[in-house]
Parts: structure tokens; C-alpha cells; sequence
């Protein structure tokens, strides 16, 4: 009797988790080849978010840009245009006053912490699913949150663009009742704040799902371009405001978290852990806040825009992602050139075609997550 | 042992949720609760204010706030009349605007504002189309957020000392 | 013939309301609970100032969605799948002494034949699956084909353990026996049987921590991807009747049926498969999920061999009390 059930083999099965999924974080089209349940290999699509701010930058003035920019990494506003202002101050040679720049201090602080709970939230998602655990995780961080986005509407008038930054200051000036609403967030938070990172980081189910998937080595890490805490999660000790300090963080006091093995469990709790460091940063800033103006520059009521010399500069920043740098070439006019950003979750999203080949399906969405990509910031 | 540890867990996470059922609901019931806006509020929409005691109209048709906005959507046409300019057409497009009160900042006589109000959800896009009555109606109406043209500028002035409080 | 037919399908007719009633209900339960767990309130606007018409607005919008066939798809069996399930959880519930003195159907073996029904259901989840032509809906089936029929395995034998010490299959043998005290209360088994009852209950009505098959965020939404309309809203009720099932079985053999810490009376048992229910609701809103291969793992190398376990004790323990007696 001759075989007539031949085994045939068909191949891999392609599976496309596309543009709208509830867990990519965004627009971001994944084509995976599944044997089974592995992963054998992966394509990867980008650029559904593509809304050409740097040949926008070409036609805007430099004081119009600011409000322009906060649009592109939309989960922490304000680190954007603190980088792009501090390229111009950088080629204008213009100084800006400790008042001033203590408050650009803290609002970046306190966007640093909301957006570190935002990818906690939407983490919580991944792992849990919408109905069950992780839907509870999700409303909590986002109650949190809440308090922080209050503070912000009270400083400056809306909840998120803050549009606070300007070139060569700020726009508005803190009150002493807005110090004791900060007070008080600052001691609501920190128990909570240190509270939530006790549980996740002793939470088994959390520990079974995160442990040991999506490893990154010291030497991979090193030569990826990778910043921020994936850096950090492998025990890469660097961090720009500590090693080229920018506006006054060299006056304030403050640690860097470091994991241990890389993978996605030391880079959650790196993220759990900077919060408490931002909370001790924002309290030392309300207890010194010195006086002064907060602008030095004749103010915008003349039509006189910011016209800087010829030349070049670059300068980089610690957004909660990474590291993100302006470049900006400049001709003597008011328009820029050019102007180039150098975006953290577009270097560190290329690092999943080297993690994702081999681990299971479920996993895809667990290794993603954990390198926090916001997709504003990839397209651009 | 690791039995102890996985059980210690289990209490841990159901104290965690539980104890939230005990603690008050978060949510504004709109429409029956509504919340309290701050001073400084920025969603609103936009209004044309007038002199107090004679009631003409603040804006000379200046342009600046046209040639600062990112999204250029304010459209002014000038007319020159009894030695200042007047605004003959002043047409704001509610729907691209970002709220970034730099129109604001720029105005020397104060006379472009944002109110205190969220927007209202309308049906007909001719309601997010902002004309000069419409504008001058709601500054009469609406109560004003905080920001003007002179008090943004005077704080920026440098050199201020200590008049900062 | 006509009244010998009204007394047929009457006391049908009464259990399947009243169930139907309950399980719609528990939904609505299942969304305040929810809600008040995350500081938010859930249903409030429907029926001001709780809600309580939900599921009836639920309900007619789902009965008003367009009810669309994939193209290539097999389109009995499409239409078979949800109608299967629904049928096979509200026929279990002719064994369970559920809302009457006695159950609808009263045999020697109920347990048995409730267990052997309600693992019908897995067909009917195999066949909406695979009949949908979709790689999402196909990855999901597989998988929870796999978690349930090794699932099945720890529910029986956990579940034998005290039939083993009572003596007897049938439900009116057990609620009589537990007038004292309830099976719960016995020395080591009955607390060891209860625990490996309720995860094994868990992994069967798929619920969080073992629900990586249903409601995920990488297979978007698993065999009911391409239901809409009212069949989407049979597996959703189909679901919860079968649980609402299991909860019910928990309750008569574990604490007490219709014996009451002070009275007792037949309402007693919907009132601690409600309590029950509440209880997996807690665990549900309060957890992630593990992973499937985590899962097989965890049911063949730890659960299984702890139930024989016990199964051998119950044994031991039976054999020694009725034979050193004589």
C-alpha cells in the first residue's frame, strides 16, 4: 500500500498584526512568520504617522516653531521644544536666567513622569488584557496621572502642549499657591509612586511573563544606538543630564537606576525607579527656586523675530525615551535652513529585528512594549 | 519557601484591587456635575474686546497676529479711517487652531483674547468658523482667561527684580 | 397529548427564563463590580442612577447589527457554532437542582453526566473557529482547544475526591450528606479538592489568568472575530451560562447546595453560586495572564500529579474507614 497522505510542508504562516492593533502603540505594521509558535522571522513597516515637520521647519519662523514641535513625541510635550530652544540659545549665544530655567526644569520633570506612566499603563494592557488585570493597572497609573496633568493646566492653561517654552525663557511665571498645590502632589505621589513599584517588581505573574525575554547585551546595546533605558536596563551607567549636564540639573542631587541582565523586567522597573528620582528632583527645585525674570530678551511685541548668526549647532536632551538631539543649520534669515531631528524611539525601535526572531508570539507584544516606542516621534 | 511566596502575592494584588472599592469614584458625571476650569485656560474660543468707556473697538488691524500664527488661520482686511486702522473682515478658522496663544502674546492693544469656556459641540462646521460679530459677541458674553498681550509682555520685560509674585 | 406536552416543556420553559434573566444580569454585575474596583462608576446613564436597563439596550443594539458571512467560509458551520454552544450549556442545566426540588433529569450518575455534556462545548467552539477562514481565529482555537481538554482532566478527579467520600454520584445524595457540616470543612481533602477545583474551573470558563485564548491583545478578539449581531451576543451569554454552571456544581458539592450555615432552602444555592462568582470576579480584575506554554506546563507537570495524589489518599482513606469498622 503505497502512502497517500503525503506530509507537505507549506511554509511558514504569515500573520499581520497591522496598523490598527490594540497593542503596537500606535500606527505600525508587523508581518510575522510563525512556525507554530515561534517566530522565524519579521517585516516591519513605518511611516503611517509621517507628517513632515522638517520640511515644515523650512517655511516657520524660529519663534513659531516651539508650539509646532511639541507635536512630535506627544507623550512628554515639553522635552521638544526644551531641545530645540536650547539649540537657538546655543547659536545665539544667549543666556538664560536661573528663574527661567528652573521652571524648564520642572515641567520636564513632571512630563517625565507622566510619560513614564503612560508606558506603564498601556504595558499593563499588553500583559493583562483590556477586560482583566491589566485594565485595572491602566486606570490606576491614569488616576495618577491625573494629578499631574491638573498642575500643568493650573501653571500654563491646558493639560499637555504646554507651549511654555521660548527662546531665551519662559512664558509664564509660577505663583506661590501653584508651590503648595506641589507641593501637596509631591507628597500624595511618593508613597503611591513607590508603592505601585514594590508590587509590579514583586508580582510573580509579571515575573514569569518579563523575565528573561528580550535580552539585551552590554555589547548589543553598546553598538545599536540604542538610548535611554534600554541603555540603562542593560547596566550601561550614562545618562546625559549626569554626564553632559544641560540647563541646572548639575545643581540638583539625584541617582540613576541601572538593571542588571537587559532584559524586558529591569527596563520596566528602571522606569518605575526614575520616577521617584524626578519627584526628588522637582521637590529640590521647589525649595530653591531662586528670583529673578524669566525672560531675557526684549519681548515679542515689536515685530522683531529671532534672527540668529550664520553657523550650526547640535544639542541633545534626556527625553523619557532616549536621547533626542536638534540639529540646525542656520543662513542669517529668520527660517531655519534646516533643521534635523535625531529621534530616540526610531533608534531604538531597530532593535527589534534582532529580538524578535525565536521567542514565542505572545512575546512579540511583551518586547515591544518594554522598549516604549511612541510613533509621533518614529515618523515624525 | 516558593508556595509561601506565590500565596503572599495572591493576598497582595486582591488587597490592592479591594481596597479600591471602598474609596470614591474618580468621575464628573457630566452633564449633571461639571468641572471647575482654571484661570489660565487655553481650549476655549476667541473674543474681539472693545474700549470699556467708549466702546470702540480695541483692534488696529496691526497684522502681527496674522503673520505669527503656525497654522494661518486668522484672514484680516484693513481699512484706514479718522487717522487709525480699522479691521474691515477679521475670519478666525476654529478648526486648525492648535492653542498655542502666541496671537495673544503679540497683540499691543489687548484686543485679541481667548475666553474661559470649553467649546461647544456643534453639528455644522459654519459654527467652527469664527467671524468679527461673532467674535465681539462672545467677548461681551464669555467670562476671559487670564492671558493678555500686555501682561505676558510685562512679565517678560527683563530686568524686573523682584516684582515677580 | 397536548397537556402531557405542557407538562413537558413547562418546567423547560420556567428554568430556561429564569436563567436567562439571571445570566443577563451578570453582566451587568460583572461591569459595577469592575468599576468600582478601578474607581469609576460603570453603567449609570441607561436607567439613571444605575444602570440597570443595560442589557436590554445591550441587547437591541445587537440585535440591530448587520449580521455578514465571510465570503470563503463554510457557512453551516458558521452559522452552527454559536447555536452549538448555547444549545450543549443550557442542556446541562437539566441536571442541576437548580431552582425546583429536583433536577429536571434524575439519574444515579448526574455528576457525570453533567461533566460529560458540558465537554461538548469545545466542539462547538472548534467549529466557529475553524469555519471563519481567519488565521487570528484559527492561531486562538488551537489553543484553546489544547487548555481545555487538559483541563478537564484535574476538574474530574478533584471533583471524585468527595464523591469518592460520600459514596455516591448523584446530587441528591450529596446535598443530604452535607447537612452537618459542608465537604469544605474536611480535614485535608476538602480544602486540597477546593482549590484544585477552582483553578481547573478558572482554565475551563477561560478567565483570567488562563484566558490568553479569548479576550487578548495579540489575536485581537480569538474565535469571535468575524461574529457580529446576535450571534456574537449567543457566545457571549453561552459563556456565561457555562460558568454560571460550573459556579452552581461548585456550590452544591463544596458548600452545602441548599444547606445554609442556619436554614435552609433551595434559593440558597443561586445565592452561593452568586457569591462564588463574585469571587472569580475579584481574581479576574486583579491579575495578568500567563502565557500558554506556561500554562500546559503548569497543568501537566504540577496540577496533575497533585490530584492523583489526592484521588489516592481519598482512596486510602475510604478503604480504611469502611473496612476497619467492620
Amino acid at each position: 500500500m503505497e502512502d497517500r497522505i503525503v506530509e507537505k510542508d507549506f511554509g511558514d504562516l504569515a500573520v499581520n498584526m497591522g496598523p490598527q492593533h490594540p497593542s503596537t502603540h500606535g500606527v505600525f505594521r508587523l508581518k510575522l512568520y510563525l512556525q507554530g509558535e515561534r517566530i522565524n522571522k519579521i517585516e516591519s513597516f513605518l511611516g503611517y504617522l509621517h507628517r513632515g515637520v522638517e520640511k515644515l521647519s523650512e517655511k516657520l519662523n524660529y519663534d513659531q516653531l516651539p508650539p509646532v514641535l511639541e507635536r512630535d513625541d506627544y507623550l512628554s510635550p515639553t522635552s521638544n521644544s526644551l531641545g530645540f530652544v536650547n539649540a537657538v540659545e546655543k547659536i545665539c549665544d544667549i543666556e538664560v536666567s536661573r528663574r527661567a530655567s528652573y521652571i524648564r526644569v520642572l515641567v520636564a520633570e513632571l512630563q517625565r513622569i507622566s510619560s513614564h506612566l503612560v508606558a506603564l499603563g498601556t504595558y499593563g494592557l499588553d500583559l493583562g488584557g483590556a477586560l482583566g488585570g491589566g485594565a485595572s493597572l491602566f486606570l490606576y497609573c491614569f488616576r495618577e496621572r491625573e494629578k499631574i496633568l491638573d498642575i500643568m493646566e493650573d501653571l500654563t492653561g491646558t493639560r499637555f502642549h504646554t507651549n511654555i517654552n521660548q527662546i531665551g525663557g519662559v512664558r509664564y511665571d509660577i505663583k506661590s499657591d501653584s508651590i503648595s498645590k506641589i507641593n501637596k502632589l509631591i507628597s500624595d505621589l511618593k508613597p503611591i509612586l513607590e508603592d505601585y513599584t514594590n508590587m509590579i517588581s514583586n508580582d510573580e505573574i509579571f515575573m514569569k511573563r518579563t523575565k528573561n525575554i528580550g535580552v539585551i547585551s552590554k555589547k548589543l546595546a553598546e553598538e545599536s544606538g540604542g538610548s535611554g533605558p534600554i541603555l540603562r536596563g542593560s547596566g550601561i551607567n550614562f545618562d546625559i543630564r549626569k554626564n553632559k549636564p544641560y540647563e541646572c540639573y548639575s545643581e540638583f542631587d539625584f541617582n540613576i537606576p541601572t538593571g542588571q541582565n537587559g532584559d524586558a523586567y529591569d527596563r520596566t522597573i528602571v522606569r518605575m525607579k526614575e520616577n521617584v528620582e524626578s519627584l526628588n528632583i522637582v521637590q529640590q527645585i521647589i525649595e530653591g527656586i531662586p528670583e529673578g525674570d524669566i525672560h531675557s530678551r526684549k519681548p515679542l511685541k515689536s515685530p522683531k523675530l529671532t534672527r540668529p548668526p550664520k553657523g550650526s549647532s547640535y544639542f541633545s536632551i534626556e527625553s523619557p525615551r532616549g536621547e533626542l538631539g536638534f540639529f540646525i543649520v542656520s543662513d542669517g534669515t529668520s527660517i531655519p535652513y534646516r533643521m534635523k531631528i535625531r529621534a530616540p524611539s526610531f533608534s531604538n525601535l531597530s532593535l527589534v529585528e534582532k529580538l524578535l526572531p525565536g521567542t514565542f508570539m505572545a512575546d512579540s507584544v511583551v518586547i515591544l512594549g518594554s522598549l516604549d516606542p511612541v510613533f509621533g516621534d518614529v515618523d515624525r | 519557601m516558593r508556595l509561601i511566596k506565590i500565596i503572599k502575592n495572591i493576598y497582595r494584588n486582591l488587597y490592592f484591587t479591594l481596597s479600591n472599592v471602598v474609596k470614591p469614584a474618580v468621575t464628573i458625571k457630566y452633564p449633571q456635575e461639571k468641572r471647575i476650569f482654571p484661570d489660565k485656560l487655553r481650549l476655549g474660543t476667541f473674543g474681539l474686546t472693545s474700549d470699556k468707556e467708549t466702546g470702540e473697538e480695541n483692534c488696529i488691524a496691526c497684522k502681527l497676529c496674522e503673520k505669527i500664527c503656525p497654522s494661518e488661520i486668522i484672514e484680516i482686511d484693513i481699512e484706514k479711517r479718522d487717522g487709525r486702522g480699522w479691521a474691515k473682515k477679521f475670519n478666525l478658522d476654529l478648526q486648525s487652531c492648535i492653542q498655542c496663544e502666541l496671537c495673544v502674546q503679540v497683540c499691543p492693544v489687548d484686543a485679541i483674547i481667548m475666553m474661559k469656556e470649553a467649546e461647544k459641540p456643534t453639528t455644522s462646521r459654519a459654527d467652527l468658523f469664527l467671524t468679527k460679530t461673532k467674535m465681539m459677541r462672545n467677548a461681551e458674553k464669555l467670562e476671559e482667561s487670564w492671558a493678555k498681550g500686555s501682561i505676558l509682555q510685562e512679565s517678560h520685560s527683563p530686568n524686573l527684580g523682584d516684582k515677580n509674585d | 397529548m397536548f397537556n402531557s406536552f405542557i407538562e413537558f416543556a413547562l418546567p423547560i420553559f420556567k428554568t430556561i427564563s429564569i436563567l436567562i434573566l439571571i445570566v443577563a444580569y451578570l453582566v451587568w454585575l460583572e461591569r459595577k463590580v469592575a468599576a468600582k474596583m478601578q474607581s469609576r462608576v460603570g453603567p449609570y446613564s441607561v436607567g439613571y442612577p444605575h444602570g440597570w436597563l443595560q442589557p436590554l439596550a445591550d441587547a437591541l443594539k445587537l440585535m440591530t447589527k448587520d449580521d455578514s458571512i465571510p465570503k470563503n467560509s463554510d457557512s453551516l458551520l458558521f452559522n452552527l457554532g454559536p447555536v452549538w454552544i448555547m444549545v450543549v450549556s443550557l442542556a446541562s442545566f437539566a441536571l442541576l437542582p437548580f431552582y425546583f426540588n429536583n433536577p429536571m433529569l434524575n439519574v444515579d450518575l448526574s455528576f457525570m453526566l453533567f461533566i460529560a455534556i458540558s465537554s461538548l462545548i469545545i466542539i462547538g467552539i472548534f467549529i466557529s473557529g475553524w469555519s471563519s477562514n481567519n488565521k487570528y481565529a484559527l492561531i486562538s482555537v488551537l489553543r484553546m482547544t489544547a487548555q481545555i481538554i487538559s483541563y478537564e482532566i484535574p476538574l474530574v478527579i478533584s471533583l471524585l475526591i468527595p464523591c469518592i467520600l460520600i459514596g455516591s454520584l448523584s446530587f441528591g445524595e450529596i446535598i443530604r450528606y452535607q447537612e452537618d457540616t459542608w465537604i469544605i470543612f474536611y480535614p485535608l481533602l476538602g480544602q486540597l479538592s477546593f482549590i484544585i477545583f477552582f483553578i481547573s474551573a478558572l482554565a475551563e470558563g477561560n478567565r483570567i489568568p488562563f484566558d490568553l485564548s479569548e479576550a487578548e491583545s495579540e489575536l485581537i478578539s480569538g474565535y469571535t472575530t468575524e461574529y457580529s449581531g446576535i450571534k456574537f451576543a449567543l457566545f457571549y451569554l453561552a459563556e456565561y451560562v457555562h460558568l454560571f454552571g460550573i459556579c452552581v456544581l461548585g456550590s452544591i458539592i463544596f458548600f452545602g447546595g441548599s444547606n445554609g450555615p442556619f436554614f435552609s432552602s433551595n434559593i440558597l444555592i443561586v445565592i452561593k453560586a452568586l457569591l462564588f462568582f463574585t469571587l472569580i470576579l475579584f481574581i479576574r480584575w486583579s491579575f495578568f495572564r500567563i502565557r500558554i506554554d506556561q500554562l500546559l506546563k503548569f497543568n501537566w507537570v504540577k496540577l496533575i500529579p497533585l490530584s492523583f495524589a489526592g484521588l489516592l489518599l481519598a482512596c486510602l482513606l475510604k478503604y480504611y474507614m469502611d473496612f476497619s469498622s467492620l
